[in-house]
């Protein structure tokens, strides 16, 4: 059927008009006169889906009519994709007409688009990362494919009582989502549980027999991922776990049907949620067969795919990647070893040798104690089998590994899968370096410190398996479609290259002395900032002035993050104001949006310090408006569309060595934002590409905090001590001068700098951030200065596009080409 | 749980003519399995070419019948189906059970048996 398939020629504006009166009739059961703005979103997004799996089965043939191709699979817990209609229509190139087309039809595409929902399966940045990688691959032309959870409930929604965290269940569409196409019959049926009967086969040797398992099943749903300009269109596969009783029953030829009605509740509960954060997902039985389940889908569905192609595993390696995101995914050395030995017999050192080489690590952490393990007890009860097979992994790994550090016993110790605590831990890290023939860090920084400091003794065993991916961001979303005002000046000055090819970004260098361009780039910002105004007025009533700094602090709300930096150098600044009687050099609007882990007590603490200090400063009359201070509830990616384009500082503050790269640091500047920043993560990188004028950096380094630690030198009471503008923002946190409702309330997070040792450094640097912000604000205050600078930015941010990213991973780890 | 039982010489074949062999009737299987073993049938041919599922209870009472013969006679298997292979092969008891295509095949294992 040619339909719709010749996708880049055959748009018209009736034959849209015609399927939204199709869709609205047909999908939604209403008369036009009744359709709804919902009805409506649904109908454009079935619209838009035609060309989709359009475009998916024609790039799926594409790619089969290629023999020797090779496929990626990125596996991660997390996909945090966002809105898509508006993506959708931009990169089939048809967002124009789709506008026109509903505007005849008397339809405002944005207040539709307004309607869709954000699919927030993921937390934070890894979970966009992931979003992002999709997109190039699509745009890039790559077969690469998300494998994923289909969350029925994604991140909480967060709203703001009292200025307090409440968290609400947000549930997406899930399964009714316009954009997922069910594939009831790839549903894979996944044993778990059980118990090993030890055993002989027939020739007398042991033989472990998995018995007594329980069944979950798992229904795939693509969500397809359209590169720009349509030609290829990949997908997200997400795995639903099902019952029996919804879907086709041919499924259970090889299913247990009674078994698995029986436990519907139990198995379907293992999508229903995403958990809010690593250190709450910890230890939970759950959380764990979420990632068994996750990797057991995907790998059935890959091994079935390649076989129906192949007539061996000989050459799997050479036909599949899978590139696993962070730990969470790291039960594919195990199922993919088992998978090989048991359903398959192949030979123990041909599955490791396969499985090695299929596989690579992403290391998303740099705290040891926030790497991933999991009780061996547990470990045992749920995945009895994964647990033997780990167990000769690790055997096999240290006979290996002390032949060729005989004289290490710390080392091995240090390497081995487990941990000899009690009870014992199966250390998912480890696993993953083993079992991958490549380890990667996120940013230069980080994947330095990943060598010489998370795994130094693997990297002096296998230094040639470790390397460096720094992260990237897709301009298509952060740029082409959040900030159609930048796109629509930039194709009037360098055209639309950059769209596909962000070094051409480049080219404004040579408009940087062009006073009616700066002028035109200062415009711009102040129109997006007072888009964002009129959003922070209808979240949150408080009016807000464009013509002020907009200062943003946007992510998750986490101590190292700190976010309490920013608040205490509010504080200073407030203090300056009514106490030294000094007006500020310019008025400045501070905008924090983020989302608290619901159990982590100390980061919701702040964020009701952020509304607590807004409630005092936005009201005090000696303030006259130079300062606000605003929190925007319910932080995600459309909101982040929002808030970046207007921002004008990006506050990337962490704790030197505790952020992995960072990717709102690289949106926020390639949005014209001027990052103030400490020297970790992507902000070193982007210092190297804007040079050291067109950015502020402050703070200590990863050296120099290294050193505090280990001479145990560092005294948060002496900077509290001999600084008079630190004591009275500390004395202020400490009275009730901010919480006038509930006494003592901010206490604990007082007692944490000056009583507990200030772990994140705080007072390290709160001079050295306030000096930082005086600079800011004197460039600030010569806008043509200014714009420069932001110019610098926009121009520099060629490197930080994912697609520069995958182009990376595609040649140096995955060996995948592009196929057009 | 229907079973059909005959005699091949020394090989009692036993055909099962449920269509599942799960929970509902795994408890009656082993029941019926365990007594033709006490009542000295030693050589057992299992003939599931009508079984389309297997799930891990009935899988639990295969591997219990072969335990109950206690290394005095032989079990095998016979006509198995794509499925009830797969899941053999998920539990590695695809390595413990002479498994055949036909019936012909599992007798001509039984007969050489005797010769040997």
């Amino acid at each position: 059927m040619q339909k719709k398939a010749d996708i880049e020629n055959s748009y018209s504006k009736s034959d849209f008009q015609q399927s939204i009166l199709y869709h609205v009739r047909y999908s939604t059961g209403n008369d036009w006169d009744n359709v709804s703005v919902d009805d409506l979103y649904k109908a454009a997004a079935l619209s838009i889906r035609e060309y989709l799996i359009d475009g998916m089965l024609s790039t799926s043939k594409r790619y089969n009519d290629q023999n020797d191709i090779k496929t990626l699979y990125y596996f991660s817990m997390e996909f945090l994709m966002g809105r898509s209609l508006g993506n959708n229509l931009m990169n089939l190139g048809i967002f124009d007409l789709a506008r026109e087309a509903l505007e005849d039809m008397g339809v405002d595409l944005e207040e539709i688009r307004d309607r869709e929902k954000d699919a927030a399966l993921g937390n934070g940045g890894l979970g966009r990362l992931a979003a992002c990688f999709l997109d190039s691959l699509a745009t890039l032309g790559m077969p690469g494919y998300g494998y994923g959870i289909n969350y029925q409930f994604g991140l909480f929604k967060q709203e703001i009582d009292n200025g307090f965290q409440k968290e609400k269940p947000d549930q997406w569409y899930n399964e009714n989502s316009p954009w997922l196409i069910s594939k009831p019959e790839d549903a894979c049926i996944i044993p778990v549980y059980g118990k090993i009967d030890h055993f002989e086969d027939m020739d007398g040797n042991y033989n472990p027999m998995w018995m007594d398992w329980k069944i979950l099943i798992g229904i795939p749903y693509d969500f397809p991922v359209i590169g720009f300009g349509g030609k290829t269109v990949n997908f997200l596969r997400l795995f639903s776990a099902k019952s029996s009783d919804e879907f086709d029953m041919s499924i259970f030829n090889d299913g247990d049907y009674f078994k698995a009605v029986e436990q519907k509740i139990a198995s379907e509960t293992i999508s229903k949620v995403l958990y809010p954060s690593d250190s709450i997902a910890q230890g939970k039985e759950l959380r764990l067969i979420q990632e068994y389940f996750l990797v057991a889908c995907s790998i059935r569905d890959i091994t079935r795919k390649y076989l129906s192609q192949n007539d061996s595993f000989d050459n799997f390696h050479k036909k599949v990647a899978i590139q696993l995101n962070d730990t969470h995914p790291s039960l594919s050395v195990a199922e993919l070893m088992r998978t090989f030995i048991d359903e398959y017999d192949l030979e123990w050192e041909k599955a490791w040798r396969i499985t090695e080489k299929t596989l690579g690590y992403t290391n998303h952490t740099l705290l040891p104690e926030a790497l991933e393990k999991w009780p061996v007890p547990l470990m045992e009860h749920v995945l009895p089998r994964h647990l033997q097979i780990i167990y000769e992994i690790n055997n096999r790994f240290i006979n290996y590994a002390k032949n060729i550090l005989p004289n290490h016993p710390d080392a091995i110790r240090n390497m081995s899968i487990i941990e000899e605590s009690n009870p014992k831990q199966v250390r998912m890290a480890n696993l993953s370096i083993i079992g991958s023939h490549s380890v990667n860090g996120v940013a230069e920084i980080h994947s330095g410190l990943v060598k010489e400091r998370l795994f130094p003794d693997f990297h002096q065993l296998w230094p040639e398996k470790f390397n460096n991916k720094t992260n990237g961001v897709t301009q298509r979303r952060w740029v082409l479609k959040s900030n159609p005002l930048l796109s629509k000046l930039l194709h009037e000055v360098i055209g639309d290259g950059w769209i596909t090819d962000m070094s051409q970004l480049s080219k404004l260098e040579k408009y940087m002395s062009d006073s009616g361009f700066l002028a035109n780039i200062l415009q711009t910002k102040k129109e997006n900032k007072e888009r964002l105004a009129k959003v922070i007025f209808e979240s949150t009533r408080m009016r807000v002035d464009s013509d002020t700094l907009f200062d943003v602090q946007v992510k998750r709300i986490h101590e190292y993050k700190r976010q309490l930096l920013n608040v205490m150098q509010i504080i200073h600044q407030y203090l300056t104001i009514i106490e030294d009687k000094k007006d500020l050099v310019v008025p400045k609007t501070y905008i924090f949006a983020g989302k608290a882990a619901p159990g982590y007590k100390m980061a919701k603490l702040i964020i009701k310090l952020i509304n607590s200090v807004a409630n005092v400063v936005n009201k005090d009359p000696l303030v006259k408006d130079q300062m606000k201070v605003v929190m925007i509830p319910d932080y995600k990616v459309s909101l982040a569309e929002t808030i970046i384009p207007a921002a004008d500082l990006s506050e990337q503050i962490s704790t030197a060595g505790m952020e992995a790269s960072g990717t709102g640091n690289m949106k926020l500047s390639m949005n014209g934002a001027l990052t103030i920043g400490t020297l970790d993560g992507a902000n070193i990188e982007i210092l190297e590409e804007v040079g050291a004028e067109n950015i502020y950096i402050f703070g200590h380094t990863v050296q120099e905090l290294q050193k505090m630690k280990q001479d145990q030198s560092y005294n948060p009471r002496e900077f509290y001590d001999n600084h008079f503008h630190i004591k009275r923002v500390m004395d202020i946190m400490g009275s009730n001068a901010l919480c006038s409702d509930i006494s003592g309330l901010f206490q604990p997070i007082y007692n944490k700098i000056l009583r507990e040792g200030d772990y994140y450094f705080h007072l390290a640097d709160f001079q050295p951030y306030i000096d930082a912000q005086e600079q800011v604000s004197l460039d600030y205050h010569q806008p043509e200065k200014w714009a420069e600078k932001v110019v610098v930015n926009i121009a520099r941010m060629g490197k930080f596009s994912s697609d520069r990213t995958i182009q990376e991973y595609a040649h140096d780890i995955w060996g995948i080409k592009p196929c057009l | 749980m229907q079973l059909e039982v005959r005699h091949e010489k020394s090989v009692m074949v036993v055909t099962v003519i449920n269509a599942r062999i799960d929970a509902q009737v795994a408890e009656e299987f082993k029941n019926q399995m365990f007594q033709f073993i006490s009542e000295g049938n030693l050589n057992i041919l299992l003939n599931i070419s009508q079984v389309s599922f297997v799930d891990s209870s009935g899988l639990g009472v295969i591997v219990a019948s072969l335990k109950q013969l206690n290394g005095q006679g032989q079990f095998a298997i016979c006509n198995m189906n794509d499925a009830v292979v797969r899941m053999f092969k998920l539990t590695r008891m695809n390595k413990i059970f002479k498994l055949f295509d036909s019936e012909e095949e599992g007798l001509n294992y039984f007969a050489n048996l005797s010769t040997d």
